[in-house]
């Protein structure tokens, strides 16, 4: 077996549910924090697993079950309420395609700061500039403000600029429903690409035969707790019996 | 190919924070990383976007900013030296000064507000350092204050009388960098509070009215009753504020008791500012 790049301890995450929008004043004013501990609902606990290097790995599960949770604390963009996550390597989180887009930059400028979040350096990015464009299909419009981008011309720069990062370990949450077919199998090119050359990924799909396509094993995430790890084969069969129980 | 490899250090993620560790059989342990390049190389991007896409919203673009200054003092001196016959001699001078400064504090931390709110899908989908989008707001909003420092020197030729640089000169950059430092600490906490509780941004306008009366911009502080002053010198901007104007103006070098009024206070909102961003920083992410 490979060297791990992912390791999830007992991972459990809890947010806090308020009545009504919290107020600073009222808090300071009152001194209490009423204790809402039975107001805090737990989206995913106590997940254990660990990824090695250049597996590709599917997240699969109903609409609510936590998936998307995972992959936020997976990337860092949120932080565990219990266990811990290890995780090394350049990470590229493909959890919304085109995330800190502002409407009055350009394209470029989007490109940049949408790169820097992804751990590369203001000149690394500019050395790609002309492979992401080319990509994206965008050369005469990388200068134009976005806010005059088509969202497909937004979501193709948003996943070129993230496929060009040069990742370790790639999250994609079903980003790929975005776009037309042609721009889709592209996406799907490069993903296997990327996949070839060693790249770890694990990704959020619905669509059942590109989970079979892509990979080998899958993680069952069911109300929040890890329902079962194994060949992608076992996992769908399990998976179908939690959709026809539903 | 070969895969290129892996780097030695990990990053733990756990309720308390995130660490870069190494690893030991079954255990992580500290390890220290190099960050200062990266940050820097990310500041100067979101300082530069966050200037940029300002100006690309107004027609005037960086005249405006020379101009609206100037607008102020001339009303405001209008007002002060005809209807309330101030006697402070190069009264608009000694006013631009000061709303200079006050022009740098009140934008930035409106716009420090939003540093999170308005980034939220950055904020929520990728990984960054945090703290370095309200310390843009601060630094981009310094860049305004050095284009609207221009009117000031423009001025040079009309108030011959009102400035006598000196020596002095050289503490202009330590005061402006203590700036920096209040405005950073208190953008921290404003930012990551506002995501949290919804009235921040009403208390922050309302708390920067009344600042604005307790620093003397608009009047001298020896109008100011011995008492009075005494305690309102403990703002920090009135020592700000008031050095400024003694080393542009009177060529004077601050008293150690000046920088003392200074300095407490300045560390004071930047210790309280970075605790109480690091105690919201996780729940923030929840909620913006």
């Amino acid at each position: 077996m490979s060297e791990p790049i992912l390791e999830l301890h007992g991972v459990g995450k809890s947010f806090r549910r308020f009545d009504h929008p919290p107020f600073l004043l009222r808090n300071l004013l009152t001194l209490v924090r009423k204790k809402d501990v039975d107001k805090s609902f737990w989206p995913l606990r106590d997940v254990s697993a660990t990824i090695y290097r250049g597996e590709t790995v599917a997240l699969v599960g109903r609409n609510g079950s936590g998936k998307s949770t995972l992959l936020r604390l997976v990337a860092g963009a949120a932080f565990p309420t219990e266990g811990y996550i290890a995780v090394r390597g350049r990470i590229a989180p493909l959890l919304q395609l085109g995330a800190g887009f502002q409407p009055d930059m350009t394209g470029r400028e989007c490109a940049r700061i949408n790169g820097a979040a992804l751990g590369l350096a203001p000149d690394e990015i500019d050395a790609r500039m002309g492979a992401i464009s080319t990509f994206a299909e965008l050369d005469d419009f990388l200068d134009t403000p976005v806010r005059y981008y088509s969202s497909g011309m937004m979501a193709r720069l948003g996943f070129a600029v993230a496929v060009h990062t040069d990742p370790d370990l790639l999250l994609v949450d079903e980003v790929l429903a975005v776009g037309d077919h042609a721009f889709q199998d592209k996406c799907l090119a490069r993903i296997e690409a990327l996949r070839a050359d060693g790249v770890t990924i694990l990704f959020v799909s619905h669509d059942e035969q590109m989970v079979r396509r892509l990979c080998a094993r899958a993680l069952l995430i069911d109300g929040g707790h890890l329902a079962i790890d194994g060949p992608v084969n076992d996992v769908m069969a399990r998976y179908a019996a939690v959709l026809a129980g539903a | 190919m070969t895969p290129r490899a892996l780097p030695t250090l990990w990053t733990v993620r756990t309720p308390t924070g995130a660490r870069s560790c190494r690893r030991e059989g079954d255990t992580f342990v500290s390890a220290s990383t190099p960050w200062l390049r990266e940050r820097v190389s990310l500041l100067r991007l979101f300082v530069g976007n966050d200037f940029r896409a300002r100006y690309r919203a107004q027609a005037l673009g960086v005249l405006w900013s020379l101009l609206q200054p100037l607008v102020m003092m001339a009303i405001l001196s209008l007002v002060f030296t005809r209807a309330f016959r101030s006697t402070e001699p190069n009264f608009p001078i000694f006013l631009l000064l000061g709303l200079l400064v006050w022009q740098w504090v009140s934008s930035s931390l409106n716009a420090a507000t939003l540093a999170f709110v308005a980034n939220a899908e950055l904020v929520k989908r990728t990984v960054f350092p945090r703290v370095l989008l309200p310390m843009s707001s601060v630094l981009s909003y310094g860049i305004n204050a050095g284009i609207e420092s221009m009117a000031l020197v423009a001025l040079i030729p009309f108030f011959p009388g009102a400035f006598h640089p000196g020596l002095s000169l050289v503490l202009v950059p330590v005061v402006l960098l203590l700036l920096v430092t209040l405005l950073s600490g208190a953008a921290l906490a404003i930012a990551a509070l506002n995501v949290i509780y919804r009235d921040v941004a009403y208390l922050v306008s309302t708390g920067l009215s009344i600042l604005y009366w307790l620093t003397p911009i608009v009047y001298p502080p020896t109008l100011l009753p011995d008492a009075w002053r005494e305690l309102f010198s403990w703002n920090p901007l009135y020592g700000i504020v008031t050095m400024l104007r003694g080393i542009v103006m009177h060529a004077e070098w601050p008293t150690l008791s000046a920088w003392i009024h200074l300095l407490v206070p300045t560390l004071v909102v930047l210790l309280a500012g970075t605790a109480l961003f690091r105690r919201h920083e996780r729940e923030m992410l929840d909620h913006v």
